[in-house]
């Protein structure tokens, strides 16, 4: 054998370098925010996907906005209707969306009427018709809604091979035109099984709601989605005035980058003594849980901690749920901090978020976008159980999984979340929350109440701090013009202050000495 | 309405004068837009729009009643009327079945929507002077009048 030449060697390739490309199958965005992210960046061009579910779970929304998203007078989309919801009815409902561009109407967009087609003659008179306008306008989205209506009557006559047959032939015919295809359907779930265009399908979206109790939830599942990693699970969706919007099980936090250094600052919390008693401030990116009965001042310490931070320049949110902006902000005025201007000058939002039968993905959402839009570093979440109230029920077994995820994330970008919630005092234990979430925190205070001396007292007590040591020691504090004021240790010693119900250990030796903190009643 | 569907004929007489070579249909507004309307609804959804625009322009028109729509959406009838009404008379009755079907059409689908699909058929329609609002408001004076 000829040993190849040495020009000839230079001529091989490499066994390093370059490889042969693979192919780029690029993506068409859906239209719907939060979609392609779960999507895995977009729908995948040139794929054959079925959008199925029950009737009324947006099926039609869904495929209208891929539509309008990505039609064009060049690449038109063609959207065959069948039998299902009329096109004169469709395009009546349809416009009331955001999304729908009336100047797109026949030149990008074109729907055609297939239903006598589909009732008088059969699968190849369809898939002829179908053919025939493709051919004509080499569009880059088709839709066929509904598909299943188009199948029927072959299904019905029990052909069940020619149905497989139109299925593989259109699927076939619609790729090599280099259309990404769209059949809607109803479906239910046991239909999976054996139907052969589920087979065929590159992509399957699965819509459902659920109802629960007197709330209806939305959910969207993408069950297969051939040549790409999409978010798996179940994802919450809403229709509204813009059509669907779907939020990712993720949230889009993935693109939330980190603006922490390696050495975090200590925030002050904007009580002095409440600050060296966490040695020195809380840890920039951390979550603190406030945790106390109802008057403990949650609020007003929530309140300090935002005010500090707009004092040092830095945008926040305060998510509200149980109280309205307005009544916070002048609870705020009566303890000295002004909101009014930080607000006006795009430093600080206050979300309130009272609607029932939100989606906790839906909160998040708005959350986020909040945090996004004034570039927050500090947030605050009052309170948590009127977060979970807001929800609809069926959205609450999530709701420790939604906000760890959230908070997680969150924090991992650098924000400093405070967030309160409200537990009872029962003057035997010190318990942190019902919620059992302290694990999703990385610092907790509690205040409760203590009786002393014939008075309903108030103090508060580190419990925890990832972020090194701290202070253990319980302290008394009043609430004041001032807002939250940790006033100083007395000079009384009593044992089991964390009970409520604490009992003195030495002779009141002092109490003569030192007025109380806060004046008692007089008769 | 009577506006539009005026502008409309108007426009046809004109390009029909002006393309001799084939004979026009009496009426072709309803003709040129039975293929755009079709592709959306269907050949039975255009023909029941039509019969549905031409029962409620009898009530005005009563000669309309010897109009007649086909299975295919076409209309039936007109060359026989033509012959028999004056042209004024003749204007008026296609005059008001049109209005009616844009009527429809608005109803259904909206003014915008409505004139984007009829401009896919006369694309040199001027929608500058196409003032809907008004046509329904001077359709409702001439009726008090």
């Amino acid at each position: 054998m000829k040993k190849p030449a040495k020009s000839d060697k230079h001529k091989q390739p490499r066994s390093l370098g370059i490889k042969p490309g693979k192919v780029t199958i690029h993506k068409l965005p859906s239209g719907v925010r939060g979609l392609d992210e779960i999507l895995g960046g977009g729908i995948p061009e040139f794929s054959f996907n079925i959008i199925a579910g029950t009737p009324g779970c947006g099926k039609t929304t869904l495929a209208h906005q891929i539509v309008f998203a990505n039609a064009t007078v060049n690449k038109p989309a063609l959207y065959f209707t069948v039998l299902g919801e009329p096109g004169i009815k469709m395009l009546r409902h349809q416009q009331q969306y955001s999304f729908f561009d009336e100047d797109k109407l026949v030149r990008a967009v074109r729907f055609i009427n297939l239903s006598e087609i589909a009732l008088e003659q059969d699968l190849s008179a369809v898939l002829a018709e179908i053919t025939k306008h493709v051919t004509a306008d080499n569009p880059s989205v088709v839709v066929v809604d509904s598909f299943r209506t188009v199948i029927r009557k072959a299904i019905a006559s029990a052909k069940e091979m020619d149905t497989q047959l139109f299925i593989q032939r259109l699927a076939q015919f619609l790729t090599c035109w280099e259309a990404t295809t769209f059949l809607v359907g109803e479906y239910s779930p046991e239909e999976i099984r054996d139907n052969p265009v589920f087979t065929v399908a590159d992509g399957l979206f699965w819509l459902s709601q659920l109802t629960e109790r007197n709330s209806v939830v939305r959910k969207l599942q993408v069950m297969k989605l051939r040549g790409q990693a999409s978010v798996p699970g179940l994802h919450t969706f809403r229709i509204n005035d813009g059509g669907l919007q779907a939020f990712s099980r993720t949230m889009g936090l993935g693109g939330m980058k980190s603006n922490l250094s390696h050495a975090r600052r200590r925030l002050s919390v904007g009580i002095p003594e409440l600050d060296k008693m966490m040695n020195g401030g809380l840890l920039e990116g951390d979550s603190l849980l406030v945790a106390g009965p109802s008057g403990t001042g949650k609020s007003a310490l929530a309140t300090q901690f935002i005010a500090e931070g707009l004092r040092r320049g830095e945008a926040a949110i305060m998510a509200l749920f149980e109280e309205r902006p307005q009544g916070y902000m002048e609870r705020a005025a009566s303890l000295g901090l002004h909101f009014k201007k930080p607000q006006d000058q795009g430093k600080l939002e206050l979300l309130y978020l009272r609607p029932l039968d939100l989606s906790v993905d839906e909160i998040t959402q708005e959350i986020l976008d909040a945090v996004k839009k004034v570039g927050a570093k500090r947030l605050v979440i009052d309170s948590l159980v009127g977060f979970e109230m807001a929800l609809a029920p069926g959205f609450r077994e999530d709701f420790r999984e939604s906000l760890y995820r959230m908070i997680v994330a969150l924090t991992g970008a650098g924000v400093t979340i405070l967030t309160t919630v409200e537990v009872e005092d029962n003057f035997t234990a010190l318990q942190f929350s019902h919620y059992a979430i302290s694990f999703l925190t990385d610092d907790i205070i509690r205040l409760r109440y203590v009786e002393i001396d014939g008075q309903l007292r108030k103090v508060m007590v580190v419990i925890k701090m990832r972020g090194g040591n701290h202070s253990k020691d319980i302290r008394e504090y009043v609430i004041t013009d001032k807002g939250v004021v940790v006033i100083q240790p007395r000079r009384t010693d009593y044992n089991g202050l964390v009970t409520g119900i604490p009992t003195r250990t030495g002779p009141r030796m002092t109490q003569d000495e030192e007025a109380a903190p806060e004046p008692k009643a007089t008769t | 309405m009577r506006n539009f569907a005026c502008c409309l004929i108007t426009l046809e007489t004109k390009t029909g004068n002006l393309s001799k070579t084939r004979a026009t249909p009496a009426f072709p507004v309803p003709e040129k837009l039975r293929p755009v309307l079709s592709m959306l609804v269907g050949n039975g959804g255009f023909r029941t729009l039509l019969a549905r625009a031409l029962t409620l322009a009898t009530v005005e028109i009563p000669w309309l009643r010897a109009v007649k729509v086909n299975a295919d959406g076409s209309l039936e009838g007109w060359e026989e009327l033509h012959a028999q009404l004056g042209p004024e008379k003749f204007l008026e009755g296609r005059v008001v079945l049109l209005a009616q079907l844009l009527g429809l059409l608005v109803a259904f689908i909206g003014e915008k929507l409505t004139v984007r699909l009829v401009s896919e058929v006369w694309p040199k329609l001027s929608l500058r002077d196409l003032n809907l609002d008004q046509g329904e408001k001077n359709e409702k004076a001439s009726k008090i009048g």
